[in-house]
């Protein structure tokens, strides 16, 4: 039972992503744990989804849906038709029908691949000019109390552009959720992407960030629906500070 | 097969089975609606149509995750498009000011067909409601609704553009909603 005051007042504005960050965080703390604060949200979300009907209408190019079937159909053919080999089915056709010839130049790959092994494994050793990872920043994400196990590292590039997020013991979600990264500024949240874990909790995910990742004061995940949302709105389960 | 006939979450059920004619249909259902809402939010043709390819591409890959209990086939794909519209503008890191925003003006004459199944007539209907609830608003509240909708801006956000006191732009965007939730929730007992 929620013991704080309610939030009604804030809800209209909750449903249309346009409170500050404190009332947000004040509004989604006490959803949380009110149930008639829940009952009141769903009623104004109902509004704020009916909204995208009073948009003025404007009429999509006719060569929108070609491009849209273009696409769709190299990726997923149809269950009714006839399934068109894909590229590597071929690939894979071509080889059986010429076995023989493959297995050859598959022999001579492997050597030649061996031997370029052990020759680049001699030149790291004996190297001291060679890239290493603890040159680019990296960031620690801790997990909260929502996923205690929980870590990520987010590293970033030399030039502070761009950064790869890995995280590991995060909870799998159902299908309809997704983790979003939020990229932190001056009390801004950007998106910085939207990733899945696989089935022990691990996961990564290129991050792209409209302004340098080292221009940013703090960085979080959260859960929120498939697809990711324009601002947070579910719970956090990694962040940090720098 | 007509595929036109079928109801929303049947051609739901179709595209998750990767019937690609039946995404065609949603697509000839709903295409307007989410180029509109994406064309609105961000203000250019270009990425206007990106987002609503990036929208049906995304129902194809995703649509066996689809909860009809949770939210209609165009609830479903108008989240979608606002949510990616706002995160392009974000992601611009600037917003067209120079794209004026403003509700549909309530025409009747000009609603879309309401021809076809069940859904595209619900359409219709329920856009003339919305409309006409957003008309009875006053229009300091339809515009500061305008700015939080269309542009994704905060509180603060749209109290220094319209240059009013934050307290006043919050009350408009409260009244605005809680006015809008009387009016649609009075059109549904009514029909």
């Amino acid at each position: 039972m929620a013991t704080q005051p309610h939030v009604i007042e804030l809800l209209p504005a909750y449903t249309l992503d346009c409170l500050d960050e404190e009332e947000f965080v004040l509004a989604s703390e006490h959803l949380a744990a009110c149930p008639d604060c829940r009952t009141e949200l769903r009623a104004y979300q109902a509004v704020a989804d009916q909204l995208a009907l009073a948009v003025p209408d404007a009429q999509p190019p006719a060569h929108l849906k070609r491009q849209l079937m273009a696409r769709l159909q190299p990726t997923r053919p149809a269950a009714s038709t006839p399934a068109r080999l894909s590229w590597w089915q071929q690939l894979a056709a071509l080889m059986q029908r010429t076995t023989p010839v493959w297995g050859l130049i598959g022999l001579v790959l492997i050597v030649a691949l061996a031997a370029s092994n052990l020759w680049l494994w001699q030149q790291v050793s004996r190297s001291q000019d060679v890239s290493r990872p603890e040159q680019m920043p990296t960031i620690l994400l801790t997990g909260t109390e929502a996923a205690p196990q929980a870590t990520g590292l987010l590293i970033v590039s030399i030039d502070g552009q761009h950064g790869t997020l890995v995280v590991d013991r995060l909870p799998t979600l159902d299908p309809e959720r997704e983790y979003q990264l939020w990229l932190v500024k001056d009390g801004q949240r950007t998106s910085g992407g939207v990733f899945s874990v696989s089935r022990d909790g691990y996961g990564s995910v290129w991050v792209k960030s409209p302004q340098p990742l080292s221009s940013y004061t703090s960085f979080g995940i959260t859960i929120e629906p498939a697809g990711g949302s324009p601002g947070p709105t579910g719970e956090k389960v990694l962040g940090t500070s720098l | 097969m007509n595929y036109s006939v079928l109801d929303d979450q049947t051609l739901i059920r179709l595209v998750a089975r990767a019937h690609a004619d039946a995404l065609g249909v949603l697509y000839e259902r709903y295409s307007r609606l989410v180029f509109s809402l994406a064309w609105n939010l961000v203000g250019d043709q270009a990425t206007a149509e990106e987002i609503t390819l990036d929208v049906f591409t995304r129902i194809w890959e995703k649509a066996e995750t689809y909860r009809p209990e949770q939210a209609k086939v165009s609830t479903w794909l108008t989240s979608i498009a606002r949510y990616r519209s706002i995160d392009m503008l974000r992601r611009r890191g600037s917003r067209p000011e120079q794209h004026s925003v403003d509700w549909a003006e309530l025409a009747p004459d000009d609603l879309p067909s309401s021809d076809g199944p069940e859904e595209a007539a619900e359409l219709a209907m329920q856009q003339q409601r919305v409309r006409a609830a957003i008309a009875a608003l006053p229009s300091d509240q339809k515009q500061v609704l305008a700015l939080a909708y269309f542009k994704g801006y905060s509180h603060r956000e749209i109290a220094q553009v319209l240059n009013q006191p934050l307290g006043t732009v919050k009350t408009r965007i409260r009244l605005g909603m809680q006015k809008l939730r009387d009016l649609l929730l009075e059109e549904q007992r009514v029909a």
